[in-house]
């Protein structure tokens, strides 16, 4: 029990962010652990579309069509089904967020490797980032109607104050809502993996006839859940960007409420 | 805790990687791409109207040709029944024209016999008279007896006999 609580710690200790070479990050510009990965995933999502602009045919083949495929998925299933026509004058930042997440997620799962997006650093600010670009949306689209938007219609004056109290405090969290549910299931996912690797370990290294069983056992969850977290991967990508869909699309549509 | 807190040098990395990504995506990859998808949905929709087009033109070409095929049909029909109309009443003409030139050839032969007849009755009795004449002339001309009376009859007879053998 000893060298499980032993591998855990050692385990949560190589997923915490850190600089490159083991020391704290603070006070420098180093890349972490994750950034390491994450610029990695930056150059591969960089190559996936040069070549999808490259090998864009009227037919599709290859992986032309991978790349289209993608595209389309998120032009269709997110941007209009969610924000209508005129959210396509966003899809380039949409297909920048699905893809840059996904990405990364799936380079968590590459063994060895960690996602870019298993660390709050990057979470929070792709979260600050649509923060910031669904409430300049809404400006630009309603100006300072779009603070009346925060209080629904018809609400009684002297319920007003505390309901756009709420309102703030609900847009102001969605940054951080957005961050933590992708860190979280990225980092706990790798957890996860990372403790069915140290149950087959510990029984490698101390081979008793019940221990193989618990290997063995181990071994086919790790399998499982690798699939599960390639599954993960996926969903927290779309669930990223479709997210930030609603919060364009509530931003765009203010002065209908 | 300590992980819950943002690292400075993360959030710089990641968000100058996230700009990077949306400027190459937004002003070089996807231009090319969405274009290619809108001109394909393009392509796809002109394709579809096209062959619903052409499948129309099919069908109303279809549709004159059969009513033509039942045009023809009809007009053949009539050519045949017209040219049994015109057949019919030639045929008509044809027996009616030849039974009155038969009727015709009949009444002329009818008219033919009974002028010969006249003639042969008319040449008949002038024969006759002849005869008689010379009879009476031998018979004023000479006194039979009785074996010149049977002579006379026998000449008269041969003569009249000889007569019709003519």
């Amino acid at each position: 029990m000893d060298k499980l609580g032993y591998e855990v710690e050692k385990l949560l200790h190589h997923l915490e962010p850190v600089g490159l070479d083991g020391h704290h990050l603070e006070g420098t510009f180093a890349l972490s652990n994750y950034t390491f990965y994450l610029v990695i995933a930056l150059f591969l999502t960089l190559l996936f579309f040069v070549f999808a602009a490259r090998k864009a045919s009227l037919v599709p083949k290859g992986f032309g069509n991978l790349a289209e495929t993608g595209v389309e998925f998120v032009r269709n299933s997110i941007v209009s089904d969610v924000m209508g026509p005129e959210g396509l004058k966003y899809l380039p930042f949409m297909v920048t967020v699905f893809f840059f997440v996904l990405f990364n997620n799936l380079l968590g799962l590459v063994p060895g490797g960690l996602p870019g997006t298993g660390t709050v650093g990057t979470t929070f600010t792709w979260g600050l980032f649509v923060f910031l670009t669904y409430n300049f949306i809404g400006f630009q689209k309603n100006g300072i109607a779009y603070l009346k938007s925060f209080i629904p219609s018809g609400t009684p004056w002297w319920l007003q104050p505390l309901i756009l109290l709420l309102e703030v405090v609900s847009h102001l969290l969605r940054p951080f809502t957005l961050g933590v549910r992708l860190y979280a299931n990225m980092y706990a996912g790798h957890i996860i993996l990372g403790v069915f690797v140290i149950f087959i370990k510990i029984v490698f290294d101390q081979i008793t006839a019940g221990g193989l069983v618990v290997a063995s056992l181990s071994f086919v969850m790790l399998i499982l859940m690798y699939a599960f977290e390639l599954f993960v991967a996926f969903i927290q990508a779309y669930v990223f960007t479709i997210l930030t869909a609603v919060y364009i699309s509530g931003a765009l549509h203010a002065a209908d409420h | 805790m300590e992980a819950i807190t943002p690292l400075f040098p993360e959030v710089l990395i990641s968000g100058a990687a996230f700009i990077v990504l949306f400027v190459f995506i937004w002003k070089f990859a996807l231009p090319p791409v969405t274009k290619m998808l809108d001109e394909r949905a393009e392509k796809i929709r002109e394709s579809i109207e096209k062959a619903e087009e052409t499948r129309i033109e099919a069908e109303r070409l279809l549709e004159d040709y059969k009513q033509q095929m039942a045009e023809a049909r009809n007009e053949a029909t009539e050519v045949i029944e017209q040219g049994r109309r015109v057949a019919d009443s030639m045929k008509n003409d044809i027996v009616a024209k030849a039974n009155e030139e038969a009727a015709a050839i009949v009444a002329k032969a009818r008219e033919a016999i009974v002028s010969e007849k006249q003639a042969a009755m008319a040449e008949l009795q002038a024969s006759v008279a002849d005869i008689s004449v010379s009879v009476a002339g031998k018979l004023i001309g000479e006194k039979l007896s009785a074996d010149d009376h049977a002579k006379l009859i026998e000449r008269y007879v041969a003569e009249v006999g000889s007569f019709n053998d003519n």
